[in-house]
């Protein structure tokens, strides 16, 4: 079968001849279609005989929206690893143990990937395995309860660290009817009721794990053609499905919102400050403003920070932005201080910045620094071939394309001083705030914990 | 010291004699990045007994204090465009300060790491910051939220208690308290010393930067530094146990007890064949299939023989982290309370299972083709490299990449299963749990009651058969071998 291609090379060296500022994204790379909607992005890199397939489902928890099944995307990101009948879990894990290469999966709100890094001469393996198990998952009711206790075990150990629960009340708080009103792990309740939903599950891999919703991408020591034939050859005959969900939007806010965790056991007071902000979108420079903005306003070189953790030392922590999304999210600024009569001092000093920011334009040779500082960021993470990979499935999980990370810079090539001072004035404003600070017990009055919970780090 | 013979007699006489030389490892590439690791080889094992953290502070103050001539502030600013930082960590016989920059910045980038660690600013308030960054890692980092992280610090500290490792790196909040910033510098003009650092450069720097990196690190004092009398932990007569007493959801493990083996002791690649077979880390192994994959206990279980500390939040192990003396680590990640005895027993039931009946055949084969490709990914990135390659530096050693794979083709599964023999045991183990209702833990582990297990789904026959094998697993444990520690005493 021959699929449609379409195939887009982008050569380095046509991006240094072209005007205007060099792409961000150094490498040539292909970027196909499977008549089933799978697209296959392939980058060969300069870093030798190590290969990285990541293949992005977008699926994540923003798509948990039925009520009772929260956590579910997490869950599937775990249940992938229970086998087929041509490569049950024993099997699988022995190939991968065999050919020495090191597989995991993360999932975010957004998306959920798996990713295995090996030695090149793995690749047709490695394609092979994960074709067969994102076309012939099979798992038994009781290996699917016996894995829910795993997802079990892992809200537990995410659930000594007061920022899970900071962030699960905070989401909470915050959406009433967007799905991030859940954490990627998803609700407690939901996690324990877990072991009820085999035939839920068996539903959420037939809606989800389909092609038209996946993306492969394999980069390293490879080339385009033949791993373009491995793909159609096992991931050809999977079937496109046709299920899309409804996922609601989020009413405007109307008015401020706080809400506060008390923590079991001695910690430093934390306030996070949220901002309803927009969604992804590299068509205009909003997005990329409020990068700038979280940037110049909240990191280690802004004044705010050299101020409350450098000068003044009242807090440890502070830090801010906005992480692309899919939907609405969320621009969060945090402080963690040292005493707990600073918290609404860190508070107050926060809302001056950002009014600051509002009321007159930022200086120009300081976005010039913002831009240089997120150009050689991101250079700089680019170190390994999986690396580069990882980079890209975030992107990917936006926008289907590696060249969604060449538009953002672009964007933030283009930004002017007005820019910054609109989005800061446009969306963080009051009624579209929610303040939520977490406090600690002293040593004498310690009392029974509520549940707290987090993200999803990998399935293992 | 048999474990030496083996190499040449070239290592011997380097590890035994005293290093005059400024050592400096450079690993030059097409990259567009320059990768720095600046290794100190000493570490907290020389802090004073009553300034536990020193070692810590000084490093800390370093990489996160001004220069003389630069405030913090101003280095930050500097630092910022190139989104290049300067990071230290910390163990007990290297002190590692890391960082990286664009090959466009390498001039700028170098003289701001270079007036850090040669030309530091001493000023009180970066060292109060510092101090107090310190003593909340403590009280907040490690106590307050991440009881795996607790655990396994806990164990090492119990096991080398009355050795120089017998402290945390990141000190004590009590010794912390009482250092002062002439402490600090103290350390420095003794410990920073030419014959104390190991320079690592890696990646598309000029050809002539590595020369200059050692011209300038030349302006350390030569000193040969203070290095404590090798002293391996206490015999361990019988199983203890400390369990941690704090408010939290479920039952974290770690335990263990020491070993003689090395990354340059001969039996190494067949005890980190063991270890990967019983349990690679956040991968696989026969710990996780039988406590996670089939039985739902927790999220993951594995096994190590090297220090591997942030296993939380890593995938890989940091390198630079090399130690004369290293245990043998189970990491049981976090267990719900009901399962909590069953848990450690099953895990002393594998463990013991793979000392009595040895590795199988054919896992044995599958576990060393695993660790010969696997080195290549451990290794994959330039700083991965630089660091392994400074750490055999330290351990006079060759290409750990290299010795491995040769190691591990020759390697045969008897050997493998003697090494087993020699080194591992079920028995003289001290583990460590942090867990709420402290005391009932302790009633419940001191008991010799069976612990049945309940499952949300049927299991095979196999399962249920084992379950009341390892249920029973005798702990030996009487009440005085368990010990109950609230966590606002531990790191004290």
């Amino acid at each position: 079968m021959r699929p449609h291609v379409l195939l887009l090379g982008f050569l380095a060296a046509a991006a240094f001849a072209a005007p205007g500022p060099q792409k961000i994204f150094p490498y040539a790379y292909s970027q196909e279609d499977l008549p089933n909607g799978l697209r296959l992005v392939t980058v060969p890199t300069d870093y030798p005989n190590i290969v990285a397939a990541y293949i992005v489902v977008q699926t994540g928890s923003r798509n948990e929206v039925e009520p009772g099944h929260t956590g579910f995307a997490h869950l599937f990101e775990h249940l992938m690893f229970k086998g087929t009948e041509k490569f049950p879990a024993a099997k699988y894990d022995e190939t991968i143990r065999r050919i020495g290469a090191a597989s995991n999966a993360f999932t975010t709100d957004d998306y959920t990937c798996f990713y295995t890094t090996f030695s090149k001469e793995d690749l047709g393996t490695v394609l092979i395995m994960e074709a067969d198990r994102f076309q012939n998952l099979h798992y038994s009711e009781p290996e699917f309860k016996t894995e829910t206790l795993a997802v079990l075990g892992e809200y537990n150990k995410n659930s000594s660290s007061p920022f899970q629960k900071l962030q699960e009340a905070l989401f909470d708080t915050a959406f009433d009817a967007s799905t991030y009103k859940h954490t990627t792990m998803g609700f407690l309740k939901d996690i324990q009721d877990m072991p009820n939903q085999y035939p839920y599950s068996l539903k959420f891999f037939e809606r989800y794990y389909r092609p038209e919703y996946t993306t492969i991408l394999v980069v390293g020591d490879v080339k385009s053609r033949p791993t373009r034939e491995l793909v159609e050859k096992y991931w050809g005959p999977w079937k496109r499905g046709g299920y899309k969900p409804d996922i609601p939007a989020e009413p405007p806010q109307k008015g401020p919102r706080a809400g506060h965790v008390d923590w079991p056991v001695p910690t430093l007071p934390i306030v996070t400050i949220a901002f309803k902000a927009p969604a992804y979108d590299d068509a205009t420079r909003e997005s990329a403003a409020l990068d700038a903005l979280a940037d110049l306003a909240f990191s280690a070189n802004s004044d705010l920070y050299q101020k409350l953790v450098v000068e003044e030392q009242k807090a440890d922590l502070l830090y801010g932005g906005l992480a692309d999304h899919v939907d609405p999210a969320l621009f969060q600024i945090t402080a963690r201080v040292r005493k707990q009569d600073d918290l609404d001092y860190a508070r107050d000093r926060i809302l001056d910045t950002i009014r600051g920011f509002q009321d007159q334009p930022v200086d120009a040779a300081r976005l010039d620094t913002v831009r240089k500082q997120l150009r050689y960021s991101m250079a700089m993470r680019m170190d390994s071939s999986d690396a580069i990979a990882g980079i890209l499935a975030s992107y990917v999980a936006l926008r289907r394309t590696p060249e969604t990370l060449n538009r953002q810079f672009e964007q933030y090539a283009r930004l002017t001083p007005e820019d910054v001072q609109k989005v800061a004035a446009k969306y963080l404003v009051e009624a579209g705030r929610t303040i939520v600070t977490l406090t600690g017990v002293t040593l004498t009055a310690l009392h029974p914990a509520t549940g707290p919970a987090g993200g999803s780090g990998g399935a293992r | 010291m048999k474990g030496w013979l083996k190499f040449p007699i070239s290592f011997l006489l380097l590890a035994h004699g005293s290093v005059a030389q400024l050592r400096l490892v450079a690993l030059p590439g097409k990259s567009p990045l320059v990768t720095f690791r600046i290794v100190l080889t000493s570490g907290s094992e020389v802090d004073p007994p009553d300034k536990a953290g020193l070692a810590y502070l000084t490093a800390m103050l370093l990489a996160n204090g001004g220069t003389r001539e630069m405030t913090y502030q101003q280095l930050t600013a500097a630092m910022f465009p190139m989104a290049a930082s300067v990071s230290a960590q910390v163990d007990q016989e290297m002190c590692t300060f890391a960082g990286a920059t664009h090959v466009d910045n390498l001039r700028e980038y170098y003289k701001l790491l270079r007036a850090m660690l040669l030309d530091p600013g001493w000023r009180e308030d970066d060292f109060k910051r510092v101090k107090d960054d310190a003593i909340n890692n403590l009280k907040v980092g490690l106590r307050g939220n991440n009881d795996e992280e607790l655990a396994k610090e806990v164990l090492y500290q119990n096991i080398f208690q009355g050795t120089p490792y017998g402290h945390y790196p990141g000190g004590s909040v009590s010794s912390l308290e009482k250092i002062a910033l002439d402490d600090v510098k103290q350390f420095y003009r003794l410990q920073y010393s030419q014959s104390n650092v190991i320079l690592g450069i890696a990646g598309g720097y000029p050809e002539t930067f590595p020369e200059s990196l050692k011209r300038d690190f030349r302006k350390l004092p030569e000193g040969a530094g203070f290095r404590p009398r090798p002293k391996p932990a206490s015999l361990i007569e019988a199983t203890r146990v400390v369990i941690v007493d704090k408010d939290t959801r479920s039952v974290a493990y770690s335990m263990g007890f020491p070993i003689g083996v090395t990354r340059r002791h001969p039996d190494y690649p067949a005890l980190l064949l063991a270890a990967s077979y019983l349990g690679q880390h956040r991968m696989g192994g026969v710990l996780y299939d039988e406590m996670r994959e089939k039985r739902g206990l927790n999220y993951g279980d594995y096994a190590y023989i090297e220090y591997f500390p942030q296993g939380m939040f890593l995938m890989e192990p940091s390198p630079n982290l090399a130690r004369r003396y290293q245990i043998f680590q189970l990491w049981i990640r976090p267990v719900e309370p009901p399962t909590a005895k069953f848990a450690l027993r099953l895990a002393l039931y594998e463990l013991d299972k793979l000392i009595k009946g040895g590795i199988p055949e054919e896992v044995f084969a599958r576990t060393r083709d695993f660790l010969m490709k696997y080195v290549n990914v451990l290794t994959r990135t330039k700083r991965a490299e630089l660091g392994y390659a400074i750490d055999s530096v330290y351990y006079t050693m060759p290409n750990y990449n290299e010795y491995l794979k040769t190691a591990l083709a020759k390697l045969t599964r008897d050997e493998v299963n003697r090494a087993i023999q020699r080194h591992l045991r079920t028995g003289r183990v001290v583990i460590v749990a942090v867990s709420k209702n402290g005391e009932e833990l302790k009633r419940l582990l001191a008991g010799d009651e069976p612990s049945p297990m309940i499952y949300n789904s049927p299991k095979p026959a196999a399962i249920v058969e084992e379950d009341q094998i390892a249920g029973k697993w005798p702990l030996h444990l009487r009440p005085d071998d368990i010990q109950v520690v609230p966590a606002r005493d531990v790191f004290q």
